[in-house]
């Protein structure tokens, strides 16, 4: 069977700041270009002036000018619970508004007056993935693998898997980013090594461990942090710019000044890039603050070199190695038993990271790999590991870990584990309770994922009434709850009493995430906007086609036209008319509007129908017939 | 057949093997055999490895069962109830790799989960071991001459401590004798020395009494005489080889010898009726029938119980009487 006779699949890297979508063609893993044909997405939504919702690089490009309703690293809110730490966090250095949810669980966003949940957000760069995907297979596509940072909790997975279905994407599997980067590494060769996957992302910072042998990927730990990425470098820019601002010109705070905020937080990432490769850049930002009062207008000039950023940023590479080092004594492995270190992440190219690992693990770090884009190749390798037969040389089989210690509030508000982290997924284990009071009919319990000993510092995953225990005396009913972690990485409970083998009833009374009914309520007003969605990638292409097809024609026609013509008093205007309907339906295929060209179509039509009948009458003779 | 001799002892429910998924019957048979043995497999059988497999071993298993028993090696297959079942197997090997692919764990595991057979072979291995390594260490101290008297000192304490507590008293007491030629102040070595000379003793004179007792019972009452006498040699006080060497002696019809031997035993025991009464016994076979009723008299005094002292001395008096 030909990859072409069977259903697309494809990988995506759901970035923080850019996502990535990949497939195996013919045994060989490669990105997918959009359809301006760029290899990154920039993972921002915004909301125009005009109330057009615009993804990725058209988003990107329009952010300074609309900072409030332009979301970008949504990533690091998806799943995260109103009131975290996290959250406050974002409150603080994001220009655009953030909302608590109707419950009060989950983080929301106020764009363009609306309140918009992350998934949603998040699945609209999804589509337009999935979009891109389609136009470049020339057909439908439903199926994916979605990674996200192998630290994510349960909630963000979840939150995560909502977006893809919002999206209109069937998820197969949420795996995790260093996995996919692990997977997209050793494909198709014969490794047998430990390998340290160390991806530095635009949010989130993860290592993991692999044992690699026989193509199976045996994750053997993981660790990391949700909240350290590239974005906290370009924060450090930021904020070093606007103290010496504030200091050069009397005390000016740029930071009230969200345009201004905006256009600092673009230089300060070009700087860090260019200082990738430089050793100083310059950041120039005219008339970055409006004088007012009849004041100058103050302008930015500074020079940032290596030394200065390295600097400033020191401890975040340091915390990067730290946590390596726990992530590395977990799996009792030492530095010198590691056979390869992958880089994974733009944050990787910063000469200081790539120094810091070489000097932790003692070795050169692997320069195979191509930061951007191996994570999502990795995800198109397991995509086409989980929907096709293996074939021989190229097959895989990813074993992963669940990245937290996964419990149980007990009695004293402390924290005990059920499922340690770094325990082979899918699993499952359970827990007996009994009840502590006479004729006890429901048990409150709280799951929780984290490392902390006490119950309140570790992410509450949802909060369970087991409901309908049968009445007996205190310490009679024993019910096993069942702990369930998913290949996903997603947690299930299910509970059912000992004695009696009956199963009861589990009432989730609060999550981070979407429930249900909600999500139902979300892809149903997305489904219209899905369906032009799909016209505007699959029937676009075959409109494009007829149009082309008829224009052709028509351009064909147009010399017998015009001899027709010349005979005849009537139509004179109608080659100049044919040409206004052809340049519009042009502008609609370079514009890929959809809705233009398919208006345009019948115009286009009717041209080439006028065209063929005053072609047909100049080939015969005058007068004749 | 060789697919009953690989499953062996589990019997396949036909509508497993009948049900509708996308596997061939040998993979079905595999997964439902895993299954049904998941209860008494240790991690080992699990993984299809000896008992006591190594760390690195368990690791290598693991990655080729779990190509069997992942789900997700049947991509695009129906697995219908196949699927929870993978799972299920998957669960357990994974289990089993994690106790076995940390070495403190695979010990304690494999320490739990010994064979008898193992666990003897282990302790016989443990004592080899401890016993070469004294060896050695014995060698090494008699090649440096100035540790030379001081090792070979204590080679011979420990030697002598180690025959002694393997019942080799001969052998101990000639150790310690050794000790305390070498270190003339050992007090502990005389000591020892003179407690394993006793027990050495008190071993041989069991021999004795155990050869007599075997003469006795196939009636060679000649050679069971000797054995007491032997006994007697190397423990002239020893009661027991007395009064059963009288009573060998009368069987055999040697009533002097009976007599020699119960005054023997009075002799070392005085307050003993059991050797009176065997002196009795023998002067009353030698015909001197008023010595033989104060031997009873005088046993009866001290022990009242004894039935053959009672019953001889009644027949005596009536005897006499009359």
């Amino acid at each position: 069977m030909s990859d072409l006779d069977l259903d697309p699949v494809i990988g995506i890297d759901l970035g923080t700041t850019n996502s990535v979508v990949a497939t195996v063609r013919d045994g060989v893993p490669r990105v997918i270009p959009s359809r301006t044909g760029q290899l990154l997405t920039p993972s921002i939504v915004a909301v125009a002036r005009n109330g057009k919702e615009l993804v990725g690089n058209l988003a990107k490009r329009q952010a300074i000018t609309n900072a409030e309703n332009t979301v970008y690293a949504a990533k690091r809110l998806i799943g995260r619970r109103w009131g975290s730490r996290e959250v406050e966090d974002a409150r603080r250095v994001l220009p655009y508004e953030l909302v608590a949810g109707p419950d009060g669980n989950d983080v929301r966003v106020k764009q363009a007056g609306k309140v918009v949940t992350i998934p949603e957000l998040s699945a609209l760069v999804l589509a337009e993935l999935k979009a891109d995907a389609e136009a470049w297979f020339g057909r439908p596509v439903t199926r994916a693998v979605v990674t996200v940072p192998a630290y994510f909790n349960d909630g963000q997975r979840q939150a995560t898997k909502d977006a893809g279905r919002i999206a209109g994407l069937d998820v197969l599997r949420i795996i995790n980013e260093p996995t996919s980067a692990a997977l997209a590494y050793g494909f198709g060769k014969q490794i047998e090594k430990k390998v340290v996957v160390f991806d530095l992302g635009g949010g989130t910072f993860d290592v993991s461990i692999l044992d690699i042998g026989k193509s199976v990927f045996d994750v053997v730990a993981v660790g990391g942090d949700t909240y350290l990425g590239g974005e906290d470098f370009d924060r450090r820019i930021m904020d070093w710019l606007t103290f010496t601002f504030a200091k050069e010109n009397g005390g000016v705070d740029l930071r009230q000044d969200k345009m201004a905020l905006q256009r600092l937080k673009d230089a300060s990432e070009k700087a860090k890039v260019e200082l990738s490769s430089l050793p100083a850049a310059d950041i120039h930002l005219p008339f970055l603050a409006s004088g007012g009062d009849g004041k100058q207008a103050l302008h930015l000039t500074k020079q940032l070199t290596r030394e200065k950023l390295e600097e400033i940023t020191k401890d975040l590479v340091d915390r990067c190695i730290a946590v390596t080092e726990k992530t590395l004594n977990d799996a009792g492995v030492r530095p010198s038993q590691v056979g390869e270190v992958i880089l994974v992440g733009g944050m990787t190219r910063m000469p200081r990271v790539q120094r810091a690992v070489k000097e932790y693990f003692q070795r050169e770090p692997c320069r195979g790999v191509h930061p951007d884009e191996v994570v999502a190749l990795g995800a198109a390798i397991q995509a086409q590991a989980l929907t096709s037969p293996a074939q021989p040389g190229s097959d895989v089989l990813l074993l992963d870990v669940t990245p937290q210690n996964l419990g149980l509030m007990v009695v004293g508000g402390y924290f005990q584990t059920v499922i340690p982290r770094n325990t082979t997924v899918p699993t499952s284990q359970t827990h007996l309770f009994t009840t502590v009071q006479d004729n006890q009919t429901s048990v409150r319990i709280a799951v929780l994922q984290g490392e902390k000993e006490r119950a309140i510092d570790n992410e509450l995953l949802g909060e369970f009434i087991l409901a309908g225990i049968r009445p007996a005396r205190r310490g009679e009913v024993s019910i096993e709850v069942a702990f369930d972690i998913s290949a996903d990485g997603i947690v299930g409970v299910s509970a059912r009493d000992v004695d009696t083998g009956q199963h009861q009833s589990i009432t989730v009374t609060a999550t981070s995430g979407l429930t249900e009914a909600e999500l139902k309520r979300i892809m149903d007003e997305r489904v219209d906007d899905l369906l032009a969605r799909k016209q505007s990638s699959v029937e676009f292409q075959q409109a494009r086609q007829r149009a082309t097809a008829a224009m052709r024609e028509i351009e064909a026609l147009v010399p017998a036209v015009q001899a027709a013509l010349e005979r005849s008093r009537f139509g004179k205007d109608a080659v100049q008319k044919a040409e206004g309907v052809m340049a519009r339906v042009r502008q609609a295929i370079d514009a890929r509007d959809a809705a233009e060209l398919s208006a345009s179509e019948e115009a286009l039509d009717r041209t080439l129908q006028l065209f063929k009948g005053l072609a047909g009458q100049g080939a015969r003779p005058p007068g004749g017939g | 057949m060789v697919s009953v001799e690989r499953y062996r002892g589990v019997v396949f429910d036909p509508a497993d093997l009948a049900e509708d998924v996308d596997l061939d019957v040998e993979r079905r048979k595999e997964i439902l055999f895993a299954e049904a043995r998941l209860g008494t497999w240790t991690h080992f059988d699990l993984l299809g490895l000896p008992w006591n497999a190594s760390t690195e071993a368990a690791r290598a298993a693991y990655v080729e069962k779990v190509k069997i028993f992942h789900p997700d090696r049947y991509p695009g297959q129906r697995l219908g109830s196949f699927q929870a079942r993978l799972e299920k197997v998957f669960r357990r090997l994974t289990e089993a790799r994690d106790a076995l692919a940390d070495e403190t764990r695979r010990a304690a595991y494999a320490r739990a989960t010994a064979p008898a057979l193992e666990l003897a072979a282990m302790a016989v291995r443990t004592l080899e071991d401890e016993k070469r390594s004294g060896e050695r260490r014995a060698r090494l101290a008699r090649q440096n001459p100035l540790l030379a008297r001081a090792g070979r000192i204590a080679e011979f304490m420990k030697r002598g401590r180690e025959g002694m507590a393997a019942g080799q008293f001969s052998q101990a007491t000639n150790d310690f004798l050794l000790v305390a030629s070498l270190d003339t102040g050992n007090r502990e070595a005389v000591e020892l020395a003179a407690e394993c000379r006793r027990r050495a003793t008190a071993g041989r004179v069991q021999e004795c009494l155990e050869k007599a007792a075997g003469a006795e019972t196939m009636g060679h009452w000649g050679q069971a005489v000797q054995a007491y006498r032997a006994a007697l040699e190397l423990d002239p006080s020893h009661l027991k080889a007395c009064i059963l060497g009288s009573r060998a002696a009368l069987q055999q019809g040697d009533g002097g010898a009976a007599r020699d031997l119960a005054e023997l035993a009075v002799k070392a025991a005085p307050r003993n009726g059991a050797a009176h009464e065997a002196l009795g016994v023998a002067l009353e076979a030698l015909g001197q029938k008023g010595a033989a009723r104060k031997a009873f008299e005088r046993a009866l005094e001290l022990d009242a119980r004894l039935e053959t002292a009672k019953e001889r001395l009644k027949k005596l008096r009536w005897s006499f009487l009359g």
